[in-house]
């Protein structure tokens, strides 16, 4: 995302929209809205994994940005700023409900969840090929709240460990650790959607 | 290296070179980080998407104009096919409010100099007032045309609402021309016509 954006079918820059939203201008609000609802509202689906709570969120969010544009000095990216705050938005709503954002600090031993040792004979079978979105979605939802935290903000969202620790207030390590039980059960999780779908057929 | 080992380098991201020797001797972790992989990749295709309803934006909107963030009287979304009608409608507004400001002139102005029949004089200025208001009625009616039923009746109750009061005050103040309290209700029907009109140009523009 840059600044020379355009939106709004090439009549308005981001950096124009939000001058002018600075002023209250409506359009340029709604223009800002089009152009981020989207990962926004994404976001906030895949950590609550309810579509109520998604907007409900997403609208909050936009809220508190719209309300503090006017404190925008433009030295980092507005997506940056935006997503930062709609990643906190949800953090402190899932605290709210007593939702773990992150699980308590552990490490891989002693904790046999998950990892690659098989019992002699277990099939061994790879997610050959492509992953369904609307596969990968499901199985993200149904991963517990912690594991979902770190897998969407670092793998989805992008954010570094060290911002992530920052964000849900954990260390580096545990950041790591819970970002790789979450992809083991995701490929749990798969594996066993594939192995349904087979059966069914 | 073993397969314990080897995950604990994977999860801390690192490429060593016993790793490598690991996978290539180990189909299992060699399974698994490829699967790992492949979901950390499609991990993706999952920013951004997902659509909210628009009832989020209408919702958030509402909040800002309550809250003052948004400037009052503007609209957020004015696309072409809205910016055309509030052009083709705008003109009821100026109309509508043209109608109180030559009721007050009419009333607060009544007579000029040797006339000595104020009221007849205004009455015989009434009618090209009151043939404008018919043919804006229409034009009002047809705006709101494509509106739901109800709320096409409610503009049109509304609609002769207001004209029944002009009509009223207007009878009343013909046969009393010191009469304070019609000539007030004259203007407050014609200020009541004058918010109709701007409710259905606003709306047109926020459809």
């Amino acid at each position: 995302m840059t600044d020379a954006k355009r939106l709004k079918g090439d009549k308005l820059t981001e950096a124009e929209a939000i001058e002018r939203a600075k002023l209250g201008d409506a359009e340029a609000f709604h223009a800002l809205y089009d152009l981020h609802r989207r990962r926004v509202y994404s976001l906030c689906l895949r950590m609550t994994g309810n579509t109520a709570s998604a907007e409900d969120l997403t609208q909050e969010a936009f809220l508190q940005l719209f309300r503090k544009i006017g404190t925008f000095r433009g030295e980092s990216a507005f997506s940056t700023w935006l997503h930062r705050m709609s990643v906190n938005v949800v953090l402190m709503q899932l605290r709210k409900k007593n939702l773990p954002v992150v699980p308590l600090e552990e490490t891989m031993e002693g904790d046999e969840e998950g990892t690659v040792r098989k019992e002699p004979g277990a099939p061994d079978e790879r997610l050959a090929g492509s992953i369904d979105r609307l596969q990968l979605q499901r199985a993200v939802d149904e991963l517990p709240p912690g594991y979902r935290t770190i897998f969407v903000l670092h793998d989805v969202e992008g954010y570094e460990h060290n911002e992530i620790a920052e964000m849900v207030g954990c260390s580096i390590g545990n950041s790591k650790s819970q970002l790789h039980k979450a992809r083991l059960k995701l490929r749990e999780l798969l594996r066993m959607n594939r192995a349904e779908k087979a059966g069914k057929r | 290296m073993n397969c314990v080992e080897f995950e604990r380098v994977l999860l801390e991201g690192e490429q060593t070179p016993e790793q490598q020797a690991h996978l290539n001797s180990c189909s299992a972790c060699s399974n698994l980080l490829a699967d790992l992989q492949l979901i950390s990749n499609q991990a993706k295709s999952l920013l951004a998407a997902d659509e909210p309803s628009p009832a989020v934006w209408n919702a958030l909107e509402s909040r800002l104009r309550r809250e003052g963030i948004i400037r009052p009287g503007e609209s957020a979304h004015p696309s072409f096919g809205d910016l055309f009608w509030r052009w083709r409608t705008a003109w009821l507004v100026p109309v509508a409010a043209a109608f109180v400001l030559v009721g007050v002139v009419r009333l607060h102005h009544p007579a000029p100099a040797g006339d000595n029949a104020p009221i007849a004089k205004q009455s015989v200025a009434t009618p090209p007032v009151t043939a404008a208001v018919s043919s804006d009625d229409q034009q009002l009616l047809k705006t709101v045309a494509s509106r739901p039923p109800a709320q096409r009746a409610r503009y049109r109750a509304n609609l002769d609402d207001a004209n029944a009061f002009i009509r009223d005050a207007q009878d009343a103040i013909r046969n009393d021309p010191n009469d304070a309290y019609r000539q007030q209700m004259l203007i407050n029907a014609y200020e009541q016509k004058q918010m109709l009109y701007q409710l259905a140009v606003d709306n047109v523009s926020e459809q």
